[in-house]
């Protein structure tokens, strides 16, 4: 046979069968496109000067990940069912006489043209929409920080890379068909039903332990920190478990309902249930698609929309009071009342100089460092943690130690506390249990009482952390820390960080703050005795605010943007299955419409199909956010968001309007299904 | 009254495009008694498959009128269709029409099924007809899993289970044998119905006979009168 010939036989093939080859390619395209947008966001610098930036990009790159492995399943059984239709053309062709061999040529030329279709069209799109999205970018975002989708070569060449070697594997498998297949059962392959795996119930089985130990893990997960390394691998673990149960699933459904003879032979049912266990394993996949689409969706729409509602609370307690001046050391170790004090009056020259004054204020020097903790009251500050744990990724005894002294203590907090000498206060957030006594490095502080720093302003000084924090409240702030003066990281730099924090309020307006904000530091500069090495910053609230609505307005957006295509990509999912099996079961309907169904039965017994499979996916979809949220709550952490009831208010508006939107779509494409058989 | 009465039914194809239109029945006239097994006998292309569609309503007629047990099924509902043919009418297709999605058994279940009947009933009812049909062992697999012949008794378990009052059945059969069981041979040309009756009285190689005959006298273009 000549070779011109394969090409145009092939495209003659996708052709003829173009009701179920243009949705299929369709989706192709839809899944490279958000591909290429996640590896644009995660990857290129896009996303950058805001707050968390790396924490979302790091995200996105999971997510890239994940969408790769979500395709390559998704288009894997897909395509497995468009095979299933062509069998029988395979098979004459064979009987014509094409061997095995001219039959991989064309499947090749077929594979390779539906590869180029949706490359270029995927890539396209993913292109198209990013532009689209940064023009509703700067549309919605009135921001200081810009957004801007650049076309990156190094994202197409990735997705083009990918989404070959997915295609690969997917002509691998067709060819298997194809190849392992007599001639015979090709020619029969559209008569015959799926059979139920061999081993069912091991695979419900396994897939029943790898989801749980993914929703284990994703529950046990303990510091935000060790939540990204160990989030991927519980997504995966729940992707792959959620295949395998509803597989397996969809065989064991259908079989109990088969047996159970009074459902089975009930005119509504009777249908309903064969075709399904015709293709029941394909059920299985395709409702596991929709569940995983769906709650990615919920997912990136409810911790988007927390982010963005919670704005103003988190801008206030990063932000407690108008103006914020922050000073750290670098290299004087010592907390120097003498050196605090003239910058507050630096502050305060500045301000009245200015013809304002200062409302109300809050100021605190500290010390902190970083260390291991060890399970068993100490904490090890030998080790850099932050260089170690990419090693170890063992973030979960990752602390953060703080030192302040009692008077800030009580000022701050409004106690009246005293220390008995040698002894300390200790306040611990997160998973740490600590007794009487705690060693920091070789020295051992004597637990006097425990207290909660969060019980007063203390915490806008502390801040939101991501690990677990110890603070230890002492006598002599400096006395306490000066034995850990000569460890240092792994750049050379000290471990132990002095920070001193002003807050204030002021009678200024907005405008007036900014201004104000611009012109301490020279006013810093200026003030005789503060010693160089000390650095400052200072940060007006209202200026911060822009940066804030920017960055999670530009988050929110992100969401809703991966969400909508997203959701454009289950539609075509269940329009794709609903309308495969509408041309399957066009002649099985018109044989039962002969042997006395009315279009009534049919359209009842499409009803209870629908119903039968309905709701799976999405009480799975809701388990799976059930699960996966704790997690993102400390996600979330990471941004600085710590409110709890608002991500579980987003999370149910998400389930509701989700829901809605996919029980519309299993209407609407039931109809198309209805049209199709009757 | 008889059982079933066909009068004047004409059949026209309406051509596609271009084309000339087809009439494949001209005027069909024949009645059927109650208990009587009549076959149809003609070449392909005579009508056979049309006249059968009309009779079981799966067709309309262009014209005339087809009565079976007082029903008229020219002028009976769209919607009323489905349960008569349900109620009434056993019909064995030529591609037998077996659903692969069910195996032999559910198939022939369901038309009970979509009158909605007991499973125990249904059940009762295939104990008594499968052995008959020598389908007995066959009724858990699949219609890819048997063969033709096979196949065709399911079919005919699946018209004859619902009890109706007539049963259809195009069969491919090259021995004209098969059909000199029957109290009555009809042959059919170009769209007429040639009414040869011969009653029962006859012996089985007489009538074998006279159906041959028939048969060679059809196929060199000649006329029965
Ligand atoms: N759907 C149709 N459209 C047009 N012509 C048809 C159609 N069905 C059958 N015919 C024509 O009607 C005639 C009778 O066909 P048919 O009833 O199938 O004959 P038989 O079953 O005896 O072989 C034939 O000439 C055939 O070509
Ligand atoms: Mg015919």
């Amino acid at each position: 046979m000549k070779l011109g010939l394969y090409p145009k036989i092939a495209a003659d093939g996708i052709r003829k069968n173009s009701r179920l080859y243009v949705p299929y390619i369709a989706t192709c395209i839809l899944m490279i496109a958000i591909f290429y947008i996640m590896h644009l966001l995660g990857f290129s610098d896009m996303l950058k000067n805001f707050e968390g930036a790396s924490t979302a990009k790091d995200i996105l790159q999971l997510g890239t990940i994940i969408m790769a492995l979500f395709g390559t399943i998704f288009l894997f059984y897909t395509q497995s069912t468009l095979i299933k239709g062509r069998k029988k053309e395979f098979g004459l062709y064979n009987v014509l006489g094409m061997n095995r061999v001219n039959l991989g040529r064309i499947l090749f030329f077929e594979t390779a043209l539906i590869w180029i279709i949706s490359m270029t069209g995927g890539i396209l799109a993913g292109i198209g929409l990013s532009k689209l999205a940064e023009l509703g970018f700067t549309k919605m975002i009135n921001s200081s920080v810009s957004y801007q989708f650049t076309v990156s070569t190094d994202s197409i060449a990735t997705t083009v890379i990918v989404y070959s070697f997915i295609f690969l594997f997917i002509y691998l498998n067709a060819l298997r068909q194809i190849w392992f297949t007599r001639t015979i059962n090709l020619i029969h392959a559209d008569k015959a039903g799926e059979k139920p795996p061999k081993a069912n119930w091991v695979i419900g089985i396994l897939g029943l332990i790898i989801l749980l130990s993914g929703y284990t893990i994703a529950l046990k997960i303990e510091s935000p920190l060790s939540a990204l390394a160990w989030f991927f691998i519980a997504v995966i673990l729940i992707i792959v478990g959620t295949y395998l149960v509803l597989i397996a699933g969809s065989v064991l459904l259908c079989r109990i309902l088969q047996k159970n003879k009074t459902y089975y032979y009930k005119t509504n049912h009777f249908v309903s249930v064969s075709s399904m266990a015709f293709r029941m394993k394909r059920n299985g996949a395709g409702l596991a698609s929709i569940c995983i689409l769906l709650t990615m969706i919920l997912v990136m729409i409810s911790s988007t929309a927390a982010l963005y509602f919670n704005r103003e609370e988190t801008l206030t307690t990063r932000y407690p009071k108008q103006i914020n001046v922050t000073a750290t050391n670098m290299g004087v170790l010592e907390n120097s009342e003498e050196v605090i004090s003239k910058m507050e009056n630096a502050v305060s020259k500045c301000v009245k100089d200015f013809g304002a004054e200062i409302t109300e204020d809050m100021s605190a020097s500290y010390y902190g460092l970083s260390g291991y903790f060890d399970n068993n009251k100490t904490v090890d500050i030998d080790l850099d943690p932050y260089t170690t744990l990419s090693t170890t990724f063992d973030f979960d005894s990752v602390v953060q130690v703080y030192f302040f002294d009692v008077e800030t203590y009580n000022r701050l907090n409004n106690k009246n506390e005293t220390l008995s000498p040698g002894k300390i206060l200790l306040s611990i957030d997160g998973n740490i249990q600590v007794d009487d006594e705690i060693i920091i490095g070789k020295k051992t502080f004597e637990v006097e009482k425990k207290v909660d720093y969060k019980d007063g302003k203390m915490k806008y000084a502390v801040g939101t952390s991501v690990v677990s924090t110890i603070v230890l409240i002492v006598d002599d702030l400096n006395e306490a820390v000066a034995a850990f003066s000569e460890y240092t990281d792994s750049r050379g730099e000290p471990m132990l960080v002095w920070k001193w924090t002003y807050d204030f309020d002021t009678n200024l307006d907005s405008k007036g703050q900014m201004e104000l904000r611009g012109k301490i530091g020279s006013y810093i500069d200026d003030e005789p005795g503060v010693p160089d090495p000390v650095v400052y910053y200072s940060f007006s609230r209202d200026a911060e605010r822009d940066d804030f609505v920017s960055t999670f307005g530009g988050l929110f957006f992100l969401g809703i943007l991966l969400s909508i295509i997203f959701m454009v990509s289950c539609v075509l999912i269940i329009y794709y299955k609903q309308i495969s099996e509408g041309f399957e079961d066009q002649s099985r309907f018109s044989i039962m419409q002969k042997v006395g169904m009315t279009k009534e039965n049919i359209k009842k017994s499409i009803n209870s199909q629908m119903l039968t499979v309905f709701f799976i996916p999405i009480i799975f979809a809701c388990i799976h956010l059930a699960t996966v949220l704790p997690i993102v709550h400390k996600l979330l952490l990471l941004f600085g968001h710590n409110n709890v009831p608002l991500l579980l208010i987003t999370a149910g508006i998400c389930v509701l309007i989700c829901g809605l939107f996919y029980a519309l779509t299993y209407k609407l494409t039931s109809n198309a299904y209805y049209k199709i058989v009757s | 009254m008889s059982l079933l009465e066909v009068s004047g039914v004409k059949k026209t194809y309406k051509a596609r495009r271009g084309g000339a239109s087809v009439e494949a029945l001209k005027n069909v006239n024949f009645t059927v008694e109650k208990g009587e097994y009549v076959a149809i006998m003609g070449e392909s292309g005579s009508g056979k498959t049309t006249l059968l569609n009309i009779l079981a309503a799966l067709d309309k007629a262009t014209a005339g009128t087809v009565i079976l047990d007082g029903m008229n099924l020219t002028t009976i509902k769209d919607a009323a269709i489905a349960k008569f043919r349900r109620d009434n009418l056993g019909y064995v297709f030529q591609d037998f029409n077996l659903l692969d999605t069910f195996t032999l058994e559910d198939n022939i279940y369901l038309p009970l099924v979509l009158a909605g009947k007991r499973h125990s009933e249904m059940k009762e009812r295939l104990d008594k007809l499968a052995p008959s049909l020598g389908i007995t062992d066959l009724l858990k697999k699949y219609p890819y899993e048997v063969s033709g012949g096979q196949k065709q008794r399911a079919a005919i378990a699946r018209a004859l289970i619902t009890n109706p009052k007539i049963v259809l059945a195009l069969m491919v059969t090259h021995s004209t044998k098969a059909a000199s069981h029957a109290s009555r041979v009809m042959f059919i040309k170009d769209g007429i119905i040639f009414h040869q009756i011969y009653k029962g009285n006859s012996t089985d190689t007489q009538m074998y006979q006279k159906i041959s005959d028939t048969l060679n006298l059809l196929a060199q273009g000649g006329d029965l009168k």
